[in-house]
């Protein structure tokens, strides 16, 4: 990754967003005025929709923002809600609801990379620019219609892994991994890639299942496989799981967790099995730079009385990087222009992660942390144990 | 008329799902006229699904021409199960079809080369919904073929009692063994269309939740009547759009609460043809005092005993 | 060695969770002809009067449990009234029942999911015995324990109460024939009532317990217990509590071990082979007698 590339990305975003937010209205050419509809695909009920909930919150906060302001002028962001509970056949019916109306000028959806998938024909023959939320496969982003926000996870498991190693030193390394699930199989294995390179021999590694709930048997499993660390590449549900398995049954080395055990519900669940366990994250309510970040922790505790998560941030840059879309056409843009203006978008305006940037409509960031929950249920800064 | 215009494109995916429902519900409805309760629909439907998405993906022809390919599959899985499972009294029958759909869904996620496996399977091409309609159409015309030829009429009394059937010289077995080819073909088919609608294949696609939806679709149309299947597959597609509509926070309760409702008010369904016959006994009583209203009644009275034997 | 005796251990408390859930599902299926699809969520809803007992109420672990196993009978008895009772009077059997079963299964999921914020929570450390005990290197977590000796004592007494007592008696009497039942002097009634309750608070038992061991308490809970405790009651007979005890922990024991030494993909595969042989070569189960029919 050219990280000075980036990083001078970043700083001239960042100063360009300070202009927007602190000069307030800029109307170049004059986007005309009223409400510019964008259809969101939620996902608030089914077996995810404690995510599901973070995103369209988030995305809902943004639209406000957008809308107080005066970001665009005199025209505003109005989301249009339909439901999917994560299923792939209610979202191909609110999509098509969304394109059959004429009225709508985005649509944004998923956390499952084959329910982004499915609408990828629709949207891309109904010329319709398509935001995902929360999918992670690679090479679902496809210009000048779909764009992908979420920043993907692999890379920052490598560094993580990498840091981690430094730090601890360890001989051999146990894997568990949701069998199930193609994404963390390829985030395991470019990790564990890496270790072998540096030398860190594989103990082995042990499958479990997404759905799974006891997970006794596979931190058993792991421990018997007496490998001086063991890293998680698991689903929210299972990487919690398997992590209280392996304290429970008194584990005390390291365990490499992954960006799924960010959000406070996690520690609220958790406790103190997550204490000190490291992760990489792109977002922390508590780690927080850029301005934007900070008064979009602020303005997310007041409406929502809770803390926002890396879901939370993901659904609110849907919306703002929507509107930066936007806030480059002039009269009354069609779907079509939007998504050329999408197109064009290559460093984001509004910093929440710090350093973003589009790249063929997939938002990275520069730099990654590793961090940990603390006792008291902070985020803080991984420290390596003495 | 434009209103009109954007109401179709609006629903038509909507009405796109209900015609592969409405195929799921006749698979169902096939085995279920010859008075057994099997799930195996969903079984039918991966494979039909699966084989024709690797077909339309290998060879590239247009997917109309590999539709009996997919249903042929189906047809053949159906016939396989009915030598196994048909040999199990009724209820074994359909837990049996329950286990069945869990083990397909284990398979088809450890066969990447087939299924996608766990990635799932990316179908690039589609129907018009036009299609699907002339599809559903001709299969409404072979319903009501089967309905009123021998084979209908033999697998109704199969139903009603088959000890009865087989002293009339009707083999059981045998009719429901046909009974299973016809919901193999029917679910393939339904099948194949699903991947052409979704486009896209996981091996969740084809899962415990279809058997549950097109059970209850059936029984919710009617189970007396092949049409209360194709009703029953449109109200309960389109109950989650109208929900969304009217109780947004709660619309799965919403659509349980519907079920349930009329399961208990109206438990034959909504296409009841003992009700239909009653009400035309009644009329003709009313308007011919004199005539012998007992032939249309002894009917009613079989219908209602194999209701009470499901 | 010693890796295999402690999943020999693991093995044997997961299993004993399907046996409990399966024996009130067997149970209902056996007298009342009723393959109840929302048997799961009684097991979800129990977890989460448990769990609400002891961050609300701030109760100890045992009237936790209580309250939890009483909130998850009542649950059965409310849906057994509302869903089966209507049905029952018409006399339209088993398919009837299923579906309002699964309507009941959709209603109450979704509650549920409401109820806990679409989470997963779990019960606080310390809420529940979190000992660990040690016989030589092999540790063994108080709870698991518990659950394979609550398993055992429920099976003893649901045996005892069907085969030795009166009423029990009575619920076969129900389930052979409910007119010949009543004539017989025993008021059907009373007695579908008790077995759904019954039903309902062995789920409960096995949500709550589930739900600290797994710390999982949410509604996905019951959904994993169904399909295993389902194929529980199917290996090990219907008509006999002591084979769906058997049949679950085997299949515990059975999932551990496949996963350990064989591979977790096909983990699951194993156990519904197992349980569709069941169903095609002994269909009465392991322990189950050759007389059973519902007509």
């Amino acid at each position: 990754m050219k990280s000075w590339n980036l990083k001078n990305v970043s700083l001239a975003g960042a100063a360009l967003a300070a202009l927007f937010v602190h000069v307030g209205p800029v109307s170049a050419q004059g986007l005309a005025p009223g409400d510019y509809k964008v259809g969101f695909v939620t996902e608030n009920t089914g077996a995810i929709a404690s995510a599901g909930q973070s995103y369209w919150n988030g995305a809902q906060l943004a639209a406000e923002e957008v809308k107080t302001q005066k970001y665009l002028g005199g025209a505003s962001i109005v989301l249009d809600p339909k439901e999917s509970g994560s299923d792939a056949a209610r979202a191909i019916q609110a999509t098509n609801q969304f394109v059959a109306d004429p009225s709508l000028l985005a649509i944004s959806c998923c956390i499952l990379s084959p329910v982004a998938g499915s609408l990828k024909p629709i949207v891309t023959e109904a010329k319709t620019p398509l935001v995902i939320f929360g999918a992670t496969a690679a090479g679902l982003p496809q210009l000048p219609y779909v764009y992908s926000m979420t920043i993907l996870p692999g890379p920052k498991d490598k560094a993580t892994a990498l840091t981690i190693v430094d730090a601890v030193k360890p001989k051999t390394a146990a894997y568990i991994l949701a069998a199930d699930n193609d994404a963390f199989k390829g985030r395991m294995n470019a990790t564990r890639e890496a270790l072998e390179a540096k030398g860190v021999t594989t103990a082995g590694v042990v499958s479990v299942l997404t759905k799974d709930t006891d997970f006794t048997a596979a931190a058993t499993q792991a421990m018997g496989l007496k490998a001086d660390i063991i890293l998680v590449y698991a689903t929210q549900g299972a990487a919690a799981g398997a992590i209280t398995a392996l304290k429970d049954r008194g584990y005390a080395k390291t365990i490499v967790g992954n960006d799924v055990l960010s959000p406070a519900s996690i520690f609220k669940k958790m406790g103190d099995s997550v204490v000190g366990v490291p992760f990489p994250v792109s977002f922390s309510d508590s780690i927080v730079e850029t301005p934007e970040a900070k008064a979009f922790v602020a303005a997310y505790q007041k409406k929502f009385n809770a803390a926002p998560d890396i879901y939370s941030a993901q659904g609110y840059q849907v919306v703002w990087f929507i509107a930066q879309g936007l806030k480059s056409l002039s009269g009354k843009p069609t779907r079509e222009a939007l998504g050329q203006a999408l197109s064009k978008v290559t460093k984001i305006d509004h910093q929440v992660y710090g350093g973003e940037a589009m790249n063929n409509g997939q938002a990275e960031t520069a730099g990654t942390l590793v961090v940990a929950w603390s006792a008291e249920g902070k985020i803080v800064p991984w420290v390596a144990p003495k | 008329m434009q209103a009109l215009a954007d109401f179709w494109r609006t629903y038509q995916s909507t009405v796109a799902f209900a015609i592969v429902n409405a195929f799921f519900a006749l698979s169902t409805y096939s085995v279920l006229s010859a008075g057994i309760l099997s799930f195996a629909t969903v079984t039918y439907a991966a494979i039909g699904g699966f084989v024709g998405a690797r077909l339309i993906l290998q060879t590239g022809l247009d997917p109309l021409i590999l539709l009996p390919a997919a249903m042929a599959a189906g047809a053949l899985m159906a016939y396989v199960v009915a030598l196994i499972f048909l040999r199990l009294e009724s209820h074994w029958m359909a837990l049996a079809s329950l286990a069945l759909i869990l083990i397909v869904r284990v398979a088809v996620i450890n066969v990447p080369s087939l299924t996608g496996g766990v990635n799932g399977l990316s179908v690039p091409v589609t129907l018009p919904i036009g299609v699907l309609g002339i599809l559903l159409a001709l299969a409404m015309i072979v319903f009501y073929r089967l309905s009123v030829s021998w084979y209908g009429i033999a697998a109704q009394a199969v139903r009603e009692d088959p000890a009865v059937a087989s002293s009339l010289g009707i083999a059981p077995r045998r009719i429901q063994t046909i009974a299973f080819v016809i919901s193999g073909a029917v679910g393939g088919l339904g099948g194949m269309l699903l991947a052409l609608v979704l486009q896209f294949l996981s091996p969740d696609t084809y899962f415990v939740n279809i058997a549950f939806t097109m059970i209850a679709a059936v029984v919710l149309g009617g189970s007396y009547h092949w049409i209360g299947s194709i009703i029953g597959a449109a109200v309960f597609t389109a109950l989650p759009v109208i929900a969304q509509a009217f109780v947004p926070h709660f619309q799965e309760v919403a659509n349980g609460v519907v079920l349930l409702l009329i399961m208990i008010f109206l438990p034959r369904g909504l296409v009841d043809p003992r009700a239909i016959r009653l009400r035309r006994a009644a009329r003709n009583a009313n308007a011919n005092a004199n005539a012998n209203a007992d032939a249309d009644g002894a009917p009613a009275k079989v219908a209602s005993a194999a209701g009470a034997a499901l | 060695m010693q890796l295999f005796i402690e999943q020999l251990i693991n093995g044997c408390a997961l299993g004993a969770l399907y046996a409990l859930f399966g024996l009130g599902f067997g149970i209902v299926f056996s007298t009342l002809g009723i393959l109840n699809a929302a048997h799961g969520s009684y097991a979800s809803w129990a977890a989460i009067a448990a769990l609400a007992a002891v961050e609300q109420l701030k109760l100890p672990f045992l009237p936790a449990l209580v309250v939890g196993v009483v909130g998850g009978g009542l649950l059965a008895v409310v849906v057994d009234q509302i869903a089966f009772q209507p049905l029952r009077k018409r006399g339209s059997g088993m398919l009837g029942a299923l579906i309002t079963s699964i309507a009941f299964w959709i209603i109450l999921d979704n509650l549920a999911g409401t109820a806990t914020g679409q989470q997963s929570l779990s019960f606080p450390r310390g809420s529940y015995p979190g000992t660990m005990f040690r016989i030589g290197d092999i540790p063994i977590p108080a709870m698991q324990l518990i659950t394979v000796a609550v398993m055992l004592v429920v099976t003893f007494g649901l045996h005892m109460l069907i085969r030795r007592s009166r009423f029990g008696a009575a619920m076969r009497a129900v389930g052979w024939n409910q007119t010949a039942a009543s004539l017989g002097g025993v008021n059907p009634r009373y007695v579908v009532i008790v077995t759904a309750f019954i039903a309902g608070a062995t789920s409960g038992l096995a949500g709550v317990l589930g739900g600290i061991t797994t710390h999982n308490v949410s509604f996905l809970l019951g959904e994993g217990l169904l399909l295993k405790g389902f194929a529980a009651v199917v290996v090990g007979g219907y008509d006999d509590v002591r084979g769906t005890a058997v049949a679950g922990v085997g299949l515990g024991v059975l999932e551990v071990m496949s996963a350990q030494y064989l591979s977790s993909g096909l983990r699951d595969g194993i156990t519904y082979a197992l349980l569709l042989t069941f169903l095609l070569v002994r269909p009465r189960g392991l322990f189950g007698s050759l007389g059973f029919s519902r007509p």
